[in-house]
C-alpha cells in the first residue's frame, strides 16, 4: 500500500477562536429605547399580562361535554329474516322479504330511505320510510321489490346490499347493509321467478 | 475460457444475492414496555414487517399492540401481570415470518402474537403456532382461506384452532369493492391487475367474481412483478383496451407508481384497490394523478367511533414517532383481545398463570367478547371476526376521504 | 388503436436506463475483468446525491430548469468519489487475488451501500418522492412521451457520443485501449494503469449517475435499494450485448428493454400463452432471450473487448 496519509496536527497546533467582532455601534431602534425606556417597558408588562391572561383563559379547564351520541351506523343492525310470500296475482313482477332492524342504544334511530343500487329494481318498504325505531325495541320491516325491467337485473349476485339511510340527533348517513349469503340466494332466486318467461 | 467461466460463476452469485437478500433477516427488539408492578410478565409476540416498503403499515401495528400493553400495565388489568412486547420484523417476507414464529413459540413467556400484516406470511406462521397451541391474532389478514380453508367458497373448514383475526375477510371485502364500482361509480369495464401475492391476487379474484355476476366486463387482466417498477408496458395495455376503472389486487409501494403511470399512459381512470393501498404513502407515491382513486378497507371510518377517538387521543399523548395507519385499531384490538384472554385464563386458575396457560388461552380466546377501538370485537366459529364493516375511500385533495361504509349481517 | 409503438416507445425508455448502468459494468470489465456488482449502488447513491441538493443546498422553489443541472453534478460528484473510494480502498488492495476475492467483496459493497443509504439517510427507510419536471406529456407519431422521459431521452444518446469520442479520440481513451488489450504491455509502454482504471470507474459513475437522475425523473422516487435490481438487469444487458463492449452496452439494454416490455404487451395474445404473458414474466422472457444468445453466439451480440471494436 502506498499513499500519504492525512498530515497529524503537531503539538501545540490547535484552532485559534476567532477574535470576537468589535461592539456594534447603537442603532436607531436602541436609542429609541434609551429615549422611551418607562413607555417600552410598560408596553410589555401589559402586554405580557395580556398574553398570559389569555393563555389561561384558552386552558381553563372546562366541564366535560357529554360524550356525543354515536352515529347512527354504528348501533344500528339490518338483518334478513326470510321471503315472504306475495299475491302473485296482483304483481307477478314483486317479491318481498323481512328485514329487522335493531338499534342498540339511544337516541331513537330514523329510517329516512330504503334503496338498493341496482338498475332495473325498485324498492318500497312496509311502513313506509321514514320511521323510528328505538333502543331495545326492534322492527320488522317487509321489503318489497318490484322488477321494472329485467335485462337490466344481476341475476346471481354473491353479496347484494340495501342502502339504508339513518338518522339520529348526531349524523345523517347512507350506510350498505349486506345481508349475507341466504338473502343473495333468496333474491336470485326470486329475481328468476319474476323474470322467468312464464308470464311474459 | 477463464472469462466465461466467471462470467457463468457471476451469473449464479447474482441469483444467490437475489434469494438471499431476499431472507436476509434484520431483528428488532420492540421497545419494551414499562414493568413495575412485578408478578408474572406475559410477552405478546408481535410480527409485522417492520422494514422496508410496507414498514409504514408495520410500524403502526407495532405501536399499537405496545400502546395495548402499557395501557394494560397501567390500569393493572390483569392482576399479577405484567405485559410486555416482542416485535420481529418480517419484512412482507413468508419465510422470514416463519422464522420469527419459531423464535417466538421458544420464548416460554409469549402467550398470543399480534400479526402478521401479509396473508402469505400469515399462511406460513400459521401452522408453526397451531402445533405449539399459541394463540396468534391478525390484525390485517384478509384473505379468506386463512380461516375458512382453501376450499372456502364451497366448503368452510377452518383449518387452524389457534389462529384469529380482527379484520373482514376478502370473501366480503372484494365483492363490497364490485358492488360500489359497478352501481355506486357506475363503471362497467375493469382492467383487473394484481402481484400474484396471497392477498393480491385472492382479493383481485372475489372482486372480479363479483364484477361479473352484477354484469360487468372484464376487458383485460395482467399480473405485475412487485419487485418492479417500470409498469409503462402494463399501463398502455390499459389505456388501449378502453377500460374505465382499474382493480388493483396488492400494496400500495407497487399501487402508486401504477396508478401514476396508468395516468401518465393517457388512461384518465380511477384506480380502485384493497385495504392493501389504503395508506398515506399510496397518495404520496401517486402523487396529483391519484385524485379520484378508490380503496376498500376494513372497519367503520375513525371519525365515527367514539372508541377510536380515544384510541386515537391515546396513541398521540404516546408519542409515538410513526402514524398508526390502517390497521392501528385492529392492532390494538388484536392485542386486548389476548389481554382479555389471558385475564381469564388467570382468574379461573386464582390468579397465577396456569402450566399449560397457552392451550388455556387459545380455548379463552374464542369466547372472548369486549367493546374495542373498532367495535364489538368477538370471533366466530372459523375465527373470523364477527363484526364486518367496510367502508370505501377516495382520494381527495391529498388526503383519503370517507365515501361510503357498509355492514356485513349475514 | 395501435399499441406498438407507445410499446416500443416504453421498452427504448426503459433499455436506455439499462443502458446507462450497463456502460459501467463492461467498461470495469473491459480493463480489469472484475464484475463491480456495487456498481448498481452506485446508480442509487447516484439519485440520492441529485436528491440531496434539491432538497437540501437549493432553496425551495427553484425552478426544475435551474434545479437539474446542479442536481445532475450533485449526483455525478457523489457516484464518482463513492466509485472512486471503492475502487482505491475495496478493489485495488485485492488486484493481485484471485478473481473471486474482488467479485464478492463487491457483493458485500453494494450490501454496504445500500444499508448505510438506509441507515443514515434521513427517511430513507421508505421511498422519497424525487422533484418532476412540470408539463403535459408530448405525442409523437402515435406514441406519448411523459415530460419525465425527456432527459433520459436525450442524456443516453449524448452520453453515448461523449463515451465515443473519449474512448477514439483522446489520448487517454487511447491509454484504456491499450489497457484493456494488454496492462502489462501497456504499462510498460508508459501508460499509468493505475490512473486508467480510476477513470474507468469514474466514467462508469458518471453515466450511472445520469442513469439515476433519469431514473428518478421517470417513476418520481427513489429509494434505497433501486439499484439492486437494475445493477443485475444492467450487468444482464452488459452480458447480452458482449461484456467489454461499450457499444453492446447500450445495445444489450436497448433490446433487454424492448423485449421485457413487448413480452408484457403481447406474449398473452398467443394462443396457448396467456398464461405466460403477465408482466411478472416478462424477465423470465428476457432471460430466456440472453440463454439463447449466449448458446449461439456466447461473446454476446457484439463481441466481448473494448478495444477490439471501440
Amino acid at each position: 500500500m502506498s499513499g500519504v496519509g492525512p498530515v497529524e496536527p503537531g503539538e501545540g497546533t490547535h484552532v485559534r477562536d476567532a477574535p470576537s467582532a468589535p461592539r456594534p455601534r447603537r442603532g436607531p431602534l436602541e436609542r429609541y429605547f434609551e429615549q422611551h425606556r418607562r413607555a417600552v417597558l410598560g408596553a410589555l408588562l401589559i402586554s405580557a399580562v395580556l398574553a398570559g391572561s389569555g393563555y389561561l383563559h384558552a386552558t381553563r379547564p372546562r366541564p366535560e361535554s357529554p360524550p356525543a351520541p354515536p352515529h347512527p351506523s354504528q348501533v344500528t343492525t339490518v338483518a334478513y329474516l326470510n321471503p315472504q310470500a306475495v299475491d302473485v296475482e296482483t304483481d307477478p313482477r314483486s317479491f318481498s322479504f323481512g328485514v329487522e332492524v335493531t338499534v342498540e342504544s339511544d337516541p331513537p334511530v330514523t329510517v329516512t330511505r330504503i334503496s338498493q343500487p341496482y338498475a332495473g329494481l325498485s324498492v318500497t318498504s312496509d311502513p313506509r320510510t321514514p320511521f323510528r325505531t328505538k333502543a331495545g325495541s326492534p322492527r320488522k320491516i317487509m321489503i318489497t321489490m318490484r322488477v321494472t325491467e329485467c335485462g337490466k337485473v344481476p341475476r346471481n349476485v354473491g353479496l347484494p346490499f340495501l342502502d339504508v339511510t339513518l338518522r339520529n340527533t348526531h349524523a345523517i348517513q347512507m350506510h350498505s347493509f349486506i345481508l349475507g349469503p341466504r338473502y343473495a340466494q333468496d333474491l336470485s332466486h326470486a329475481l328468476q321467478v319474476a323474470c322467468s318467461n312464464d308470464f311474459r | 475460457m477463464r472469462q466465461r467461466s466467471l462470467i457463468a460463476i457471476t451469473a449464479a452469485l447474482a441469483a444467490g444475492a437475489l434469494t438471499l437478500t431476499a431472507c436476509g433477516s434484520r431483528d428488532d427488539d420492540g421497545g419494551g414496555s414499562d414493568s413495575g408492578n412485578g408478578g408474572t410478565t406475559v410477552v405478546i409476540g408481535v410480527d409485522a414487517p417492520l422494514t422496508g416498503d410496507l414498514s409504514a403499515l408495520g410500524l403502526g401495528i407495532k405501536n399499537s399492540v405496545d400502546l395495548a400493553a402499557k395501557t394494560a400495565n397501567k390500569e393493572k388489568y390483569v392482576e399479577g401481570v405484567t405485559f410486555k412486547i416482542e416485535a420481529l420484523d418480517d419484512q412482507g417476507q413468508a419465510s422470514v415470518g416463519q422464522q420469527n414464529a419459531t423464535k417466538l413459540v421458544a420464548n416460554d413467556d409469549v402467550l398470543g402474537v399480534v400479526g402478521p400484516l401479509n396473508s402469505s406470511v400469515g399462511e406460513a406462521m400459521q401452522k408453526v403456532f397451531d402445533t405449539a397451541k399459541l394463540v396468534e391474532v391478525s390484525p390485517a389478514n384478509t384473505n379468506p382461506a386463512l380461516t375458512q380453508g382453501v376450499n372456502w367458497q364451497k366448503e368452510k373448514v377452518r383449518p387452524y384452532k389457534s389462529y384469529f383475526r380482527t379484520a373482514t375477510t376478502d370473501a366480503i371485502q372484494g365483492p363490497f369493492a364490485a358492488q360500489y364500482v359497478y352501481n355506486d361509480a357506475k363503471k362497467k369495464k375493469v382492467f383487473v391487475i394484481d402481484d400474484k401475492k396471497t392477498y393480491g391476487a385472492g382479493l383481485a379474484a372475489t372482486f372480479t367474481e363479483e364484477f361479473k355476476k352484477l354484469g360487468g366486463k372484464v376487458v383485460g387482466t395482467e399480473h405485475i412483478n412487485p419487485e418492479s417498477k417500470d409498469f409503462s408496458a402494463v399501463a398502455t395495455k390499459v389505456k388501449n383496451s378502453g377500460a374505465d376503472v382499474v382493480y388493483y389486487g396488492g400494496e400500495y409501494p407497487q399501487a402508486g407508481p401504477l396508478s401514476k403511470q396508468i395516468k401518465e399512459a393517457g388512461a384518465k381512470i380511477p384506480l380502485v384497490g384493497g385495504d392493501g393501498i389504503y395508506s398515506a404513502d399510496f397518495i404520496k407515491l401517486a402523487g396529483a394523478a391519484g385524485t379520484g382513486d378508490l380503496a376498500t378497507s376494513v372497519g367503520a371510518p375513525v371519525e365515527e367511533l367514539p372508541s377510536a377517538k380515544e384510541f386515537v387521543a391515546n396513541y398521540k399523548a404516546a408519542g409515538y414517532k410513526e402514524a398508526y395507519e390502517a390497521y392501528g385499531g385492529y392492532s390494538y384490538d388484536s392485542a386486548w383481545a389476548i389481554i382479555e384472554a389471558v385475564k381469564k385464563v388467570v382468574e379461573d386458575n386464582d390468579g397465577k398463570l396456569p402450566d399449560d396457560a397457552r392451550a388455556k388461552v387459545v380455548d379463552a380466546m374464542q369466547n372472548v367478547s369486549f367493546d374495542g377501538v373498532t367495535g364489538k370485537v368477538s370471533f366466530d366459529e372459523f375465527g373470523d371476526a364477527t363484526n364486518k364493516q367496510l367502508t370505501v375511500y377516495s382520494v381527495k385533495d391529498g388526503a383519503w376521504g370517507t365515501v361510503k361504509s357498509g355492514t356485513f349481517t349475514g | 388503436m395501435n399499441e406498438l409503438p407507445q410499446q416500443l416507445v416504453n421498452g427504448l425508455l426503459l433499455g436506455s436506463m439499462y443502458g446507462l448502468v450497463a456502460i459501467g459494468y463492461t467498461m470495469v470489465y473491459g480493463i480489469v475483468q472484475l464484475i463491480n456488482f456495487a456498481h448498481g449502488e452506485i446508480f442509487m447513491v447516484g439519485a440520492f446525491g441529485a436528491l440531496t441538493v434539491h432538497l437540501y443546498l437549493l432553496p425551495d422553489g427553484t425552478s426544475i430548469w435551474v434545479a437539474l443541472p446542479l442536481m445532475l453534478l450533485g449526483a455525478v460528484i457523489v457516484s464518482v468519489l463513492v466509485a472512486i473510494g471503492a475502487e482505491r480502498f475495496a478493489y485495488r488492495p485485492l488486484r493481485g487475488a484471485p478473481r473471486l476475492a474482488p467479485l464478492i467483496t463487491a457483493i458485500g459493497l453494494s450490501l454496504a451501500l445500500q444499508q448505510a443509504v438506509w441507515a443514515f439517510y434521513p427517511e430513507a427507510k421508505s421511498k422519497l418522492p424525487f422533484p418532476q419536471i412540470e408539463g403535459g406529456p408530448f405525442s409523437i407519431g402515435g406514441a406519448t412521451i411523459q415530460t419525465g422521459d425527456i432527459f433520459l431521452l436525450i442524456a443516453a444518446p449524448v452520453s453515448m457520443a461523449f463515451l465515443a469520442y473519449f474512448v477514439m479520440r483522446t489520448r487517454t481513451g487511447r491509454g484504456m485501449q491499450a489497457t484493456a488489450q494488454d496492462p502489462d504491455t501497456a504499462k510498460l509502454m508508459g501508460v499509468n494503469t493505475d490512473r486508467i482504471i480510476v477513470i474507468a470507474f469514474a466514467l462508469g459513475a458518471v453515466f450511472a449517475a445520469v442513469g439515476g437522475v433519469a431514473s428518478g425523473l421517470k417513476y418520481g422516487q427513489i429509494d434505497f435499494k433501486m439499484g439492486f435490481i437494475l445493477g443485475l438487469k444492467a450487468f444482464t444487458a452488459a452480458v447480452l450485448g458482449g461484456i467489454g463492449n461499450i457499444y453492446g452496452a447500450m445495445i444489450g439494454g436497448v433490446v433487454l428493454g424492448v423485449v421485457e416490455t413487448l413480452a408484457t404487451a403481447y406474449i398473452a395474445d398467443i394462443p396457448g400463452l396467456d398464461k405466460f404473458g403477465s408482466q411478472s414474466w416478462a424477465e423470465v422472457w428476457a432471460f430466456i432471450l440472453l440463454i439463447l444468445v449466449l448458446l449461439f453466439r456466447p461473446q454476446g451480440l457484439l463481441g466481448e473487448r473494448v478495444a477490439d471494436r471501440a
